[in-house]
């Protein structure tokens, strides 16, 4: 299958190249239907280096031991923008959105075939370094999860894994990170004190700044919200309007207003098959398939 | 609730309440026994002094006789020397044996200078002569042979008052005596216990918590790990007596490297850690379990390595249960004796060395139990120290661990 994928864009690509956009792959259930279109929209970062986007995935297939979570997918995640996945519950967006800093590596039984590039580059290729990887594709989980040590130890741990020691640059990083967040304010005068004391949403907002210390240059987050209040949750929807204007953020929700609220894509996963996906506007009001008018609408889910 | 169904629920309580207070009697029983006969013979002094008395023979430098007064405050039976201001006191052994003991001694005595004249390296290094020896015998001039006589009961049994009557009306000057130490004591053991604690300690915790963190944390779900943990667990089942056999055996040959020819506090510490590899790395697993998964993952998608990430944080976070897993077993290597039997040696050793045999308080129990005199007091005050030791373990485990509890419930 790579063998096919690195021979093939060089003879198809020059012709197809204008149309290569996320867009197309709006029915990728039937087999006869997604074969021509996968090919038409081969990645070649030879001949597309400013490619718009930072995520190519192409015919992405995911197997937890027989389970297959996720079929055939192709999709592009666009730079510096926000999009969300959205899909009723087990359809495979935790899965999908775990590939991309392939954190499914630690899942035994997981078996992948396809392919996903970033800014041209395989993430699957052996020699790609998945520690840098992930740092560079931040994520963001459902619960938050600080470490048990101070505020501080916490948005400096990444850099602390590098071997960075140097007091003076990490106090510039933590404080700069934390104001991206949005807590500087509220943590500045403990920053000392174990995160854990912190509120469920604070400590949401650490998490982000912590993945944001390191820099990265994608965002990963699992319905980020899903376990604050509405206030809190406002308060992190501000935050990735704030963000994205530094970074690109694949934002997973179960909620339709926020994924219509934040994000400029929107993809609707359904058992494992990306349904539609589109600008969020297009996806909410004009929606091509039957399927994702019934979910938006509330039909099912 | 018919009558019937109503007798049945209450024979059950009652058969559950009377199991309970039969464990709690047995338990305050052994309590109860254990101090009452121990608890008399307890005293840092026990706690703090050699198992094997010691014989000494010291000279005094200057044994003049001067005068002195009876302190106030000294008990009726003691028999007080005028000419050379110490005390003497008739007492019964464990063996029922009579001792003279030396109760008081001025600070101006001559018995607080004396040399030591026995035979051997020793010979003329000062000795500060302590209350509670055992004198067996004074050598003092003879003011009426004019030769040096001896005065106690080496050969003869003489009591406190005869020997000072007669080293005072017959005698023109001390020259020296033959004392032993009290001994009974068990310092020997103690430290020795010490000792293998810290050895095995250092020897198994690193071992046991580095297996546990490849078991839990690196090795691959299979089922060739399963079968490890099983074998592990499989350990933990075996008598410690079959891993005395196997120290003395195998590890022997371990110790040897050393230069070791003997039974050793090193081999008993090497046989201990082999018993507590099992213990060390279920609890270490246990802790490691205890550590929520969110922070596994949030520490890789930050981009740490694996080590990094269970040095920074996984391990951290499972201290308070590898502190349980340590507690629990100081507890068992203070309490075990079968495996040391064979592997340390039974010989109580006043002066423990790694490389020299020596007993623990358990072991020193048995030996002073299987000796010809078994001495029941000691071993209940022996005992008494273990059961107070083990008790502090379990304690500071119970805080440990209702602490551990309370972090991770939010
Ligand atoms: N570790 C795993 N082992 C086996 N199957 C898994 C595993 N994780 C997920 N699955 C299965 O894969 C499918 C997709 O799971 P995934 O977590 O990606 O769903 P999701 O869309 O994120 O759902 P939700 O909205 O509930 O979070 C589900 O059917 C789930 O049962
Ligand atoms: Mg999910």
């Amino acid at each position: 299958m790579d063998a096919r994928m690195t021979t093939d864009p060089m003879i198809e690509s020059p012709q197809t190249e204008p149309q290569a956009s996320s867009e197309l792959d709006v029915k990728p259930e039937t087999p006869e239907e997604t074969k021509p279109a996968k090919q038409v929209r081969m990645p070649d970062p030879k001949l597309d280096p400013n490619s718009p986007n930072v995520f190519e995935v192409r015919d992405l297939n995911l197997y937890y031991e027989k389970f297959h979570a996720l079929k055939n997918v192709t999709i592009d995640i666009p730079k510096n923008h926000v999009t969300a996945f959205i899909g009723p519950s087990g359809c495979g967006k935790s899965t999908l959105l775990r590939c991309f800093n392939r954190m499914n590596d630690l899942i035994d039984g997981v078996r992948i075939d396809g392919s996903i590039t970033m800014e041209g580059q395989d993430i699957h290729s052996k020699d790609l370094d998945v520690v840098n990887l992930r740092t560079e594709v931040g994520m963001v989980f459902q619960a938050p999860n600080p470490f048990p040590m101070s505020i501080f130890d916490n948005v400096a741990y990444g850099l602390r894994c590098q071997g960075i020691r140097d007091m003076k640059k990490l106090r510039v990083v933590v404080e700069d990170s934390l104001r991206k967040a949005a807590l500087w304010e509220e943590a500045k005068d403990h920053l000392h004190r174990n995160a854990l004391k912190l509120s469920g949403g604070q400590q949401q907002r650490l998490c982000i700044a912590r993945a944001i210390a390191l820099e990265p240059k994608v965002i990963l987050m699992d319905e980020p919200t899903s376990a604050l209040d509405p206030i809190a949750t406002a308060h992190i929807e501000d935050l990735i309007e704030e963000l994205k204007k530094l970074y690109t953020i694949i934002i997973v929700t179960h909620s339709m207003n926020q994924a219509a609220r934040i994000s400029d894509k929107t993809a609707f996963f359904l058992l494992g098959d990306l349904v539609e996906v589109g600008d969020t506007s297009e996806v909410f009001h004009v929606p091509r398939d039957k399927r994702t008018e019934d979910y938006i609408s509330g039909k099912f889910g | 609730m018919n009558k019937r169904r109503k007798f049945a629920d209450d024979v059950r309580t009652v058969v559950t309440w009377l199991s309970t207070s039969i464990s709690v009697i047995v338990l305050a029983a052994i309590f109860v026994f254990v101090f009452s006969r121990g608890w008399n013979t307890l005293s840092w002094d026990v706690l703090m002094s050699d198992y094997h008395p010691e014989n000494m023979l010291v000279e005094f430098s200057d044994g003049t006789p001067g005068h002195f007064e009876r302190p106030a405050d000294l008990d009726d039976a003691d028999v007080f020397s005028e000419k050379y201001g110490f005390a003497l006191r008739d007492e019964i052994d464990h063996r029922k044996q009579h001792l003279m003991v030396l109760t008081y001694i001025a600070d101006d005595s001559p018995l607080r200078d004396a040399v030591f004249a026995g035979s051997g390296p020793r010979k003329g290094d000062k000795i500060t002569v302590m209350e509670d020896m055992q004198i067996r015998r004074f050598d003092y001039m003879s003011e009426a042979r004019g030769r040096k006589s001896p005065a106690g009961f080496m050969g003869n049994q003489k009591t406190a008052d005869e020997t000072i009557e007669r080293i005072e009306t017959d005698g023109s000057a001390l020259i020296g005596m033959f004392y032993q130490s009290t001994g009974g004591g068990m310092r020997g053991s103690l430290v020795a216990t010490l000792m293998l604690i810290g050895l095995t300690l250092v020897i198994a915790l690193p071992i046991g918590i580095a297996a546990a963190v490849y078991l839990h944390e690196l090795a691959p779900k299979n089922k060739f790990t399963s079968v490890i943990r099983s074998f592990i667990e499989m350990l933990s089942g075996v008598p410690s007596i079959v891993f005395g056999l196997m120290g003395m055996t195998m590890l022997f040959s371990v110790t040897a490297l050393f230069g070791i020819t003997t039974q050793s506090i090193l081999l008993g510490a090497l046989t201990l850690s082999v018993i507590l590899f099992p213990v060390i790395i279920r609890q270490t697993e246990e802790a490691l379990i205890v550590v929520p998964d969110g922070l596994r993952m949030a520490s890789l998608s930050l981009g740490s390595s694996h080590t990094q990430m269970i040095f920074k944080v996984i391990l951290p976070n499972a201290l308070p249960g590898i502190l349980t897993a340590t507690l629990l077993s100081i507890s068992r290597i203070i309490g075990e004796s079968a495996a040391l039997i064979y592997t340390m040696g039974v010989a109580i050793n006043d002066h423990p060395e790694i490389g020299r045999s020596g007993t623990s308080l358990a072991v020193q129990i048995w030996t002073v139990m299987t000796g010809e005199q078994p001495n029941f007091e000691l071993a209940s005050a022996i005992s008494i120290v273990i059961l107070i030791m083990v008790l502090v373990l379990n304690l500071t485990v119970k805080g440990i661990s209702s602490r551990l509890n309370r972090k991770w419930r939010t």
